[in-house]
Formats: structure tokens, sequence, C-alpha cells
């Protein structure tokens, strides 16, 4: 098991090289440069954007500035955006890193703990009501956009009702301790929900057909058979077997977890990952795209290692080595 | 100067559902218009907490010599100052500087300071401050730290020698004595106010910061080692999501009544909502509210409106040069190179385009009546606006279609659309860039206009804003038409920077050589040190403008800006609502 982790990790240092290298040959061949989008004020003299072009190495032949940022990046430096003068790519994505995950943890959590459930209870009782209802609730989620479900709820619960923030993370930034945390899970509900609600609706709908086909196989015969209880009939054997794809869609859903809730970060006016992700892309600030890039690279590769391992957990029958 | 509206496309299918939303929520408002409206009374209280919306976040670099977006300038209006600021006639009147006097051709202006004006860390505002500012923005390392704003300091006497490193001694600006300095300027400088009009920082806190330093320093970045003269300073910042200012007890033109002002980063089409439940207090340049929105918020009592004409146009803008791709690579602007784009060559033409395009329809239907119609492209706020020397291409499709019949441009294969006079086929490619919702809207309406009166339009697909402009940079292309917005400067009417021959934003290319004296010559010394004189060479410009016509001007958006009633004290400029935000004071402040 360790040996194949090791292996795994090994492996990982050349994908990684390549994504860099396919990342910057995307983000070079977009049309424009960082100064481009800036070069929108005419009391600027043409000259000083050449001058400071010429300073930031745009002027370089494309492998000497890839070589120069992976040089400074194997040094551990993300650089400088070129975008935000005097900006660090560390001091960036730093704080809004640490949002971001917190929001999609909050989402994964209400995610798994509605869908598991849910999913389950409509296997065991097809065709009830609640099931149904399961259902309705799944294509409505999925087919509801994000910013539209985030609009409504903004509307609903925090201008009508008053009971939920709806920008940003904080009301108060001088907040500490206790306080500050609950100010923050305060913030973090309506786009939690919202980021959590298409996810649901997918990992309920997977849950759901997985747990019939397992419910239907024999080995469940066997065991009412034998007179096992419901419960362990549930947990012991249809969980456990159904949870695999649940795995492998978590694995994916790592990365998504971190550059995917681009709307939802919008609409609520989060500080997150996602919105920085997109300003950079339309800034052209390639400093900032390749650090976050390479951060969901890293994250989606890590994550399916993840699952892997999960699954030898999930079926003992399933071995690395 | 500076382009309007890089707004997120999203943000207006997010509009568009708010308004659905806001449709069916009359109820709401009604509570609203039974508060009883808060009426100044009595005198100024101390305290109290007021929240601004911005609606993009600022990149976070507070150092004025080193700002580059509006948002970062927008929030540096209450904790930075100049030497002058411009008034309600957008005159420059004292700030710092309490007077001022200039010498016969206007290379020398002397600066009397206030004095006993603290910053924010308690150090005396000095001249050797107001040194240090030009003085940095001159060094040889300014630029490539990342500084954008030499326009002020070109003008100054020894810049050159200055700034290429030849010399150390800088002679531009002089401490004649602790609240005396001088400006030097190489040539007779015709707006000297203009360019003494920049934001001054601390010597004592960046002397000992290389300038290549200096864009990355706490200093310039964060909370608390910010410091300005200003009324408020940075209590706090959440990057990209709040910042807190907290009063400046020893202002200069006394304590702020205030405790704090607050800026939240807030998505647009949640504003609207947060203005009607009071989170947010005021919104004004660069955002303002959308002018669909205008009448929701006319209807919540509680909040004040001011509806002015922005400094900025939208244009139809004709291009009339192509440049060849030797110029484009070599980024070479020389008319003498320029291709002519035949399809739009003859003046006659662009002059039926401009009647056959319903303008005022524009402000009716997308702008909600707000906004103008305009035909001189320089700021109507200004004292150099004439539209009277203007020709008035008001919608008149007849007319239109009467100039191209006489132009020879006809249809002769009978498919509806006019050929050219030799009979070739003759469709002009409309480019336009997303980001700006109404003039998204407009462009499929202009296609529809021109084809109504016979002219053959291939409206192109909108492409993102830094892939346009670079697209409009790179010009050697098939553009015939193009759809751009314009911010125009507050401080002076110089149309150079658009509409010169030799400026890179000149899109259209246009190559007018009496246009080019004319603008030169309004700003060639001494005649033009006369303001009189500058007045009437603008109005033969605008003239020669609107006759040449390189772009048609389509409408000028309205500035829309609101604040919640229970502010009082606020004064507004043209240009902005914020000064004087010392004065600011709130009811039943806690």
């Amino acid at each position: 098991m360790y040996k194949y982790i090791i292996r795994r990790l090994l492996v990982f240092i050349p994908m990684i090289f390549l994504l860099t290298i396919i990342i910057f040959a995307l983000a070079t061949a977009a049309p424009g440069d960082p100064l481009t989008g800036k070069k929108v004020d005419p009391s600027i003299s043409p000259e000083v954007y050449e001058q400071q072009r010429e300073e930031l190495g745009l002027n370089d032949p494309l492998p000497v500035q890839y070589f120069n940022w992976i040089s400074s990046f194997a040094q551990g430096d993300f650089g400088e955006s070129m975008f935000y003068n005097g900006r660090s790519v560390e001091s960036l994505i730093g704080a809004r890193l640490l949002n971001t995950v917190y929001l999609g943890l909050f989402a994964f959590a209400i995610t798994l703990l509605v869908a598991i459930p849910l999913g389950i209870y409509s296997a065991k009782k097809p065709y009830s009501l609640l099931d149904y209802g399961g259902t309705a609730f799944g294509f409505i989620g999925l087919a509801i956009p994000n910013f539209f479900f985030g609009l409504i709820a903004i509307y609903v619960f925090s201008i009508t009702f008053g009971w939920f923030p709806a920008q940003g993370t904080t009301s108060d930034p001088n907040l500490t301790g206790a306080a500050a945390l609950l100010d923050r899970l305060h913030h973090m509900v309506l786009p939690g929900l919202t980021l959590a609600l298409a996810g649901t609706a997918t990992y309920m709908r997977y849950m759901r057909s997985e747990a019939l086909d397992v419910l239907g196989s024999d080995y469940i015969r066997t065991a009412k058979a034998k007179g096992m209880s419901e419960r362990s009939i549930v947990f012991k054997h249809t969980l456990r077997n159904a949870l695999i794809p649940i795995i492998t869609l978590t694995g994916y859903e790592f990365g998504v977890l971190l550059g995917g809730a681009v709307i939802t970060e919008q609409v609520f006016n989060y500080p997150g990952l996602g919105t920085l992700f997109i300003d950079s892309i339309t800034n052209r600030d390639y400093p900032v795209i390749m650090a976050i890039n390479l951060l969901l690279g890293v994250t989606v590769l890590f994550g399916n290692l993840l699952a892997d391992i999960l699954y030898s957990v999930a079926d003992p029958r399933i071995r690395y080595d | 100067m500076f382009m309007k509206n890089r707004k997120k496309a999203l943000s207006v299918l997010l509009l568009a559902i708010v308004l659905i939303l806001a449709a069916c929520s009359d109820s709401a408002g009604d509570e609203n218009s039974n508060q009883e409206k808060n009426e100044p009374v009595g005198d100024p209280q101390e305290g109290g907490t007021v929240t601004g919306a911005l609606n993009t976040a600022p990149g976070g670099q507070f150092n004025p010599i080193f700002a580059v977006d509006l948002y970062e300038e927008t929030i540096l209006e209450f904790t930075h100052e100049s030497l002058v600021k411009q008034n309600e006639s957008l005159e420059f009147i004292p700030s710092l500087a309490k007077e001022w006097e200039m010498n016969e051709d206007q290379t020398q202006v002397t600066f009397h300071l206030e004095e006993g004006v603290t910053w924010h860390d308690g150090e005396e505002f000095t001249a050797d401050d107001v040194v240090f500012t030009y003085q940095t923005m001159s060094d040889p390392d300014y630029i490539s730290a990342g500084g954008f704003r030499t326009l002020y300091v070109e003008p100054l006497l020894g810049y050159e020698a200055y700034n290429s490193g030849e010399t150390d001694e800088f002679q531009g600006v002089v401490a004649d004595d602790e609240y005396t300095v001088t400006f030097h300027f190489a040539e007779p400088e015709i707006t000297p106010l203009y360019m003494a009009s920049y934001p001054i920082i601390p010597q004592h806190v960046f002397e000992n910061i290389a300038v290549s330093d200096m864009p990355g320093s706490p200093e310039s970045l964060e909370a608390g080692s910010i410091i300005g003269t200003g009324p408020f300073k940075f209590a706090n910042i959440s990057d990209r999501e709040q910042y807190t200012l907290e009063r400046h007890e020893a202002y200069w033109q006394g304590k702020p009544y205030l405790d704090q002002v607050v800026w939240r980063i807030v998505e647009s089409s949640v504003m609207i909502g947060l203005l009607e439940n009071g989170d947010i207090d005021f919104t004004a340049r660069p955002n303002g509210i959308p002018p669909a929105d205008f009448d929701t918020v006319s209807t919540y009592n509680h909040m004040e409106l001011v509806e002015q004409t922005d400094f900025s146009y939208q244009v139809l803008g004709f291009k009339m040069n192509h440049r060849t791709a030797d110029d484009v690579n070599d980024q070479v602007i020389n008319p003498d190179n320029w291709i002519e784009n035949e399809k739009l060559a003859d003046q006659n033409i662009r002059q039926a385009i401009a009647y056959a395009i319903n303008r005022e329809g524009f402000v009716q239907g997308l702008l909600y009546g707000k906004g103008d119609v305009i035909n001189s492209p320089i700021a109507q706020q200004h004292w150099a606006s004439d539209e009277s020397a203007t020709a008035d291409y008001s919608y008149d499709p007849g007319k239109a279609m009467e100039m191209l019949d006489e132009a020879g441009y006809v249809d002769q294969d009978g498919d509806g659309l006019r050929e050219t006079p030799n009979g070739d086929e003759w469709v002009l490619n409309l480019k336009y860039p997303t980001g700006n919702q109404l003039r998204e809207r407009s462009a499929p309406l202009i296609a529809q206009q021109l084809e109504e009166v016979g002219i053959g339009v291939d409206l192109k697909q909108p492409k993102e804003m830094t892939a346009f402009l670079n697209e409009m940079d790179q010009d050697n292309d098939d553009t015939d038409l193009y759809l751009i917005g314009w911010g125009l400067e507050t401080a002076d009417p110089d149309p150079t920077e658009l509409w010169s021959i030799h400026s890179p934003w000149n899109y259209s290319r246009w190559n007018n050589e009496e246009s080019e004296a004319l603008i030169t010559a309004a700003r060639t010394a001494p005649d033009a040190l006369d303001q009189a004189y500058r007045k009437e060479v603008y109005a033969e410009w605008q003239r020669v403008y609107s006759e040449d016509l390189p772009a048609l001007l389509l409408y000028v958006e309205p500035a829309l800006w609101t604040y919640n009633s229970r502010i009082n004290g606020v004064e507004v400029l043209p240009h902005t609502l914020l000064d004087n935000s010392h004065l600011w004071w709130v009811n039943n402040a806690q």
C-alpha cells in the first residue's frame, strides 16, 4: 500500500511538469497580455506600457518566459501578480484559498449528510412519497442554475427576512474567537446551501440507483434469508457496497471544490479562489493563472489518489501493491 | 481617462433576474414609503458608520502614485489629498495648498501650503513631502516598479535628465521653505494646476524604501501602514471584501464627525436590495445605480438620488485607416503608411450612417430616458464644450438614404442592400466587446438600423474586452465599425489622447491635418495660456470633428448616484460625491 502511494506520488511530478507547460501555452496563447487590459487609460503614454512590458519580461520569447517562471517556482516562489501592482501571488491566493476550502467543505458536508440518507431511503422504499419527493428535488436541484437559486436565497432569506447576511464572509473583521467563527458560519449558510444544491441532487441520484442495485443483489437476499436485521443489511452491506461510485465522485469533486464555485462566489461576493481565477484569466495575469491552475491540478491528483485509497477501505477486496 | 464598465458579463444576467424579483416585490417598497423621511435636525453629531458599495474589488494597491484602478482611487479619496482639488465648476481650488501664484509665462507656480497639517501617524506635512512625491514619480525606477502616472511629471523642468539618471538633481519641484513649494516647468504649462493635483505621499514613511520596492511594501498595501493626510485612514482591509476606514482625529480641517466609513464589495444585482434594507448607505462613481433600477430606488424614501451626466461617452467608431502589418509589429504610428479603408473613406457615407442611427431611441429604450445624446466629443461639463459648433445628426433615415444615393451607393442587384458605386459588394464589419450590457444590446440594433437604410452589416461575435482591445491595438484587420466607451478626464478638456493622429487610442486612425493643427494650437503657449483662445480653437475643432466624423457619439450614460438621507453634509460635485467627507454626519449616531 505504501509503496503504491509513493509510486503514485512520484508519477505526479512529471504530470505536474507537463501540466505547467500546457497551462502556460494556453494562457499565453490568449490574445493580449497583462498590460492590454490596463492599456485603456489614454492619459498614460504608450512608452510607459512598453517599458513595463520589457520589465515584466513579456517581450522575451515564450520558452524564456516559461523557464523564468518555472525556475522561480522551483524555488518556491509564485512570483508577483502582473496585473495587481505590488501584490504577490501568495498574498492574493492566501486568504482566498482558505475561504474557498471552508466554503467547499461546508457545502460538501451538507451534500453528504443530505444525499446519502435520502438516497438510501429512496432505494429502500422506491416509489414512495419520499422517493418521488427526493426525485423531484433531485431534478429541480440539477435544473436550477446556481446563480438563480443564490439570488432567490438572498432575496428571501437576506433581504426580505434578514436572517442571513447576503454578501461576504464577515460582518466585522475585528471579531475574534468563537464570535468570529459563528459570524463566519452565519455568512456561509446561504452560499453553502447554494453550492450544495446541485451536488446533493447528483449524489442522491447516484446513491439511490446504486443502493437499488445492491438491494436487488443475491447477497442481500441471502442476508435477508439468514434473518439479518434490516439495520445491519442497510448499513453493513448496502451502504458499503453502494459507496464506491460516491467515492469516485468525491475524488473529482476535490478539484471542483476549489475552482468550481465561481458563480456562487460571485453572487454572494464571497472572496474565494474562483472569482480570482476568472479575474486573472480576463486580466491575463499569467503568474496567478499558473499558480491557481497548479493548485487545482495538484488537488485533483490528490483527490483521485485519495479516492483510490478509500476504495480499499470501503471494499477490502480491492488491494494495491 | 479610462475605459468604463468592465463589469463581469455575468452581472448582466444576474441583473435581469433581480429585476424580475424586484418586480414581484412591490409590497416591500410600500413599507419603505411609509417611513418618515429623515430631515437633518439640529447640529452635527459625532459618531456613526456609513457604508459605501463598490461592485468590483480594488486591486489592493493603496499608494496613490502606484494605484491603477478606479476602485483604488475611489477609496483613496478619503485617505489622501493633493495640493489643489476641483469645485463644482471644475475649477481648481485650494486643498493642501492655501494659495498660489504663477509667473507671467506659466513656467513656475509657487504654492503656499496649509500649516499644521498632520499625517495619519502624527508627523507634520511639509513642502518636502510634495517634492518627494513628484521626485519619486520622476525616478528612473518609477515606471519599471509599476508606476503609470508620468503624465504629471513629464512637463517638469529637467524631467528627462533626472528620469534617465543623467543627474541626481531634481529641479522640477523645489521646496522654498517648509511651507512653500515651487513647480518649475520646462515649457510654459497650459494646465499647471492639473499637473499639481496629484495626491501627496509622506516622505518620512517612504524615504528609506527603494522606489522599486515601494509597490510591494506594507506602506502601500496594509491597513495601519498606509499613511495619508485625508480625513479617514485605513483601519482594516479584508482583501476583496471590505475596507474599513476610521476617522483621522487630528485632521487639519477639523475632526471628522463619522467614526468609520466602510467600503463593501457588493455584487451589482444584489446592491439595490441592500440599498433598500439599509445595509448600504451610498454608491457613487465609478458605480452608481443602473438606469433600469433608477425608478425603483426613487421609491425608497430613505434614499437621496443624484442624477448627473457622466464624464464618458459611447461611440460607434468608423475605421478610416488601417495600419500595415509591419507598423503594427514595430509599434509605429505613422500616418504616411496607413492604408485607407475604402469602405468608409467618403465623408458623406459616415454622415449618412450617423443619420441612420436612432440615438434618441437608445437613450429612451436602453437608458430609460436617462443620459444624453451628444454631438461634441468634449465632455459637456467642460467650459470648452460647444454643441452649437457641431452638426446635429438627429435620426433621419430618409436623409441617410438620400445621401447614400447621391454618393452612388445604390442597390444594383436587387438584394435590398446597397453596393459600392463600382457595383462591388459593400458589407461593413461591426465589432464590439462584451462587458457593458447596454453597449452589447445596442450593437444588433445598430446593425438593424443600418440595414433598414440598405447598408449591409456583418455583426461579428462580441469579444471579451482584453481580446477586443488587442484587436484594436493591432489594427491591420477587417474592422469597419467598432463600439467602445471612453471615460473622460475631469481636469481638462484636451482631446489629444483620444483623437490625435499619433495617439494609439485613435482607433479610427483618423488622419485629419486640420484637427491635428487645432488640438496642437490649443495646447501651445503663449496663446493657449488664455482660456478664451482655447475655447475658440476647441469650438473650431469640434466643428471639424463633427463634419469629418471619425466616430459617431452614441450617448452619454448617466451618473446615477444615491445616498441614504440619514447622512448629512454630503456635497454633490460633478466628478465626485466624496469631497469634504469630514463634514458628513449621521442622525441618531451611537
